[in-house]
């Protein structure tokens, strides 16, 4: 099953790549002897990702008292591990262009990505251990192995869509996948995640959002992921009924230390005044 | 009353040749103990038994319709075809005239009564992908609402329009109904499956002019 999956991701090597400026400004970052400048000037000589850059900066998912105009003002204040961050998510939803389908819309898959990473940063300041940038772009990645399994095996993810639908038990979707195809998308992301060498973090958060098991590495960063997939659910339908959409794995609000009934409400409120902007920023509306 | 009409793309034309067929969308449903009759897009069901009706709404609607004495209820699952003809209201009308009047005359044939029945009405969500002018949720809620007022079918619980999909259990022996708001990625399995009901409509609707009733 591994080796499946593994030729699977293969397969769509050539038609959805990591763009540069994030592989570039990523070698700097696990470069212990890469300074500020350095990525500053990596920076710099994207042109589209400098004004994407200082877009968000400036826009109130930061809420920066004073103006950054410039790229090296804003690799100070942001953080350089956060431009990483900010790197990929500004120009994910683009990469995966060439990996079209007939099954979902580019629209909504986006959204709900973008939902669940909304809800992952906001949660990620709450609970105080985890970087928020980087469990915001862990979260909107988290479902990318949905785009490969779209792309490269359309009959068998729209059987899996279809027995979720008309399931009488309210079956969730990677277990349809599992069903049908022995795998899920989970496990497909987490190999492109490894085959484009994404920070182990990233890697672990996208293949395990659906399983919070004992034994992992990031297991808070984890775990906030899979609570944020839900909640973006309930932001989306505008709704507070936990029947309404997948359960939340109980172990998952232990190991993020919150609790369920102080946050969600307040949280998916957030979220909803986000989402607009969030979209011109990270989606390009 | 086992049975469910399965609305072939020609069933409008002509009467003669809508096919009856057993329901392939027959389970046991363990959470509710009942056994459990899940219906598409075009489809319709009649019991006077206890158990449950479950469909899934995008922009179709669903009428619960039930005689509150006796019990004996139906569901039925359907939209309005897409109007483009020069008299598109009076076609797409006649279309779903026929959809409702198809399962309630099932239902007096099974004994219920006319001015014993009401209605729970569903969908007509405005769930289609990008942006579009018309919005057929709307125009298939509107049908239903001002056809069972022209009946003078109370309505006595309803749930249209908004943005989300629904999951409906009707238990027509009680006449509770149960709905769920369905999400992505759901949200589009939905639109593609009452795009392909669509289609059957109006390959229907091109073959021609066909008197009814």
């Amino acid at each position: 099953m591994k080796s499946e999956i593994a030729e699977l991701v293969k397969g769509v090597g050539g038609l959805v790549t990591l763009p540069d400026v994030f592989i570039r400004i990523n070698q700097l970052v696990e470069d212990p002897n890469s300074s500020a400048t350095d990525i500053a000037k990596v920076v710099g000589q994207d042109p589209s990702f400098t004004v994407r850059l200082l877009r968000v900066a400036n826009s109130s998912f930061y809420g920066f008292s004073s103006t950054i105009d410039t790229v090296s003002k804003a690799v100070t204040v942001i953080g350089t591990s956060q431009i990483r961050s900010l790197a990929l998510a500004t120009s994910v939803a683009s990469s995966f262009d060439g990996l079209p389908n007939t099954l979902v819309s580019m629209e909504h898959f986006w959204r709900h990505s973008l939902y669940c990473a909304l809800v992952a940063r906001n949660l990620a300041k709450r609970a105080r251990r985890c970087d928020p940038d980087a469990v915001f772009t862990a979260a909107l990645l988290h479902d990318i192995g949905e785009l490969v399994i779209f792309n490269r095996m359309p009959q068998q993810a729209k059987d899996a869509l279809l027995l979720v639908l008309d399931s009488a038990d309210e079956l969730p979707v990677y277990q349809a996948e599992q069903q049908i195809m022995g795998f899920d998308h989970a496990e497909v992301g987490g190999e492109l995640a490894r085959q484009w060498k994404l920070p182990p973090m990233l890697e672990e958060c996208v293949e395990f959002h659906h399983d919070v098991r004992d034994g992992l590495r990031f297991q808070r960063e984890v775990a906030l992921v899979h609570i944020a997939n839900i909640l973006a659910l309930m932001a989306e339908i505008h709704s507070l009924d936990p029947s309404d959409v997948s359960p939340i794995d109980p172990r998952a609000w232990a190991i993020v230390g919150l609790n369920a009934d102080d946050v969600i409400e307040e949280t998916v409120s957030e979220v909803q005044e986000e989402i607009a902007e969030a979209e011109k920023l990270f989606l390009g509306k | 009353m086992r049975k469910v009409v399965r609305l072939q793309s020609n069933a409008m034309i002509d009467h003669s040749d809508y096919q009856e067929v057993l329901s392939p969308n027959r389970y046991y449903d363990n959470t509710f103990d009942k056994e459990a009759i899940k219906l598409l897009p075009g489809e319709y069901f009649v019991t006077k038994r206890d158990m449950v009706l479950v469909t899934v709404l995008g922009s179709c609607v669903a009428a619960c319709i039930r005689d509150r004495v006796t019990g004996i209820g139906g569901m039925n699952h359907f939209m309005l075809p897409n109007d483009k003809n020069d008299s598109p209201v009076a076609a797409a009308a006649r279309y779903g005239t026929y959809a409702m009047e198809m399962m309630i005359n099932q239902m007096l044939k099974a004994g219920a009564t006319r001015s014993n029945l009401e209605a729970k009405l569903f969908g007509g969500g405005n769930v289609l992908r990008g942006f579009t002018v018309s919005n057929v949720g709307e125009r298939n809620a509107d049908f239903a609402l001002q056809y069972l007022e022209n009946e003078k079918i109370q309505v006595v619980a309803e749930s249209l329009l908004d943005i989300y999909p629904r999951k409906i259990y009707f238990f027509p022996s009680s006449g509770k109904v149960m709905m769920k708001k369905l999400h992505y990625p759901n949200n589009d399995t939905i639109i593609e499956r009452e795009a392909e009901y669509s289609t059957r409509l109006k390959h229907a609707d091109i073959q021609g002019d066909v008197e009814l009733f």
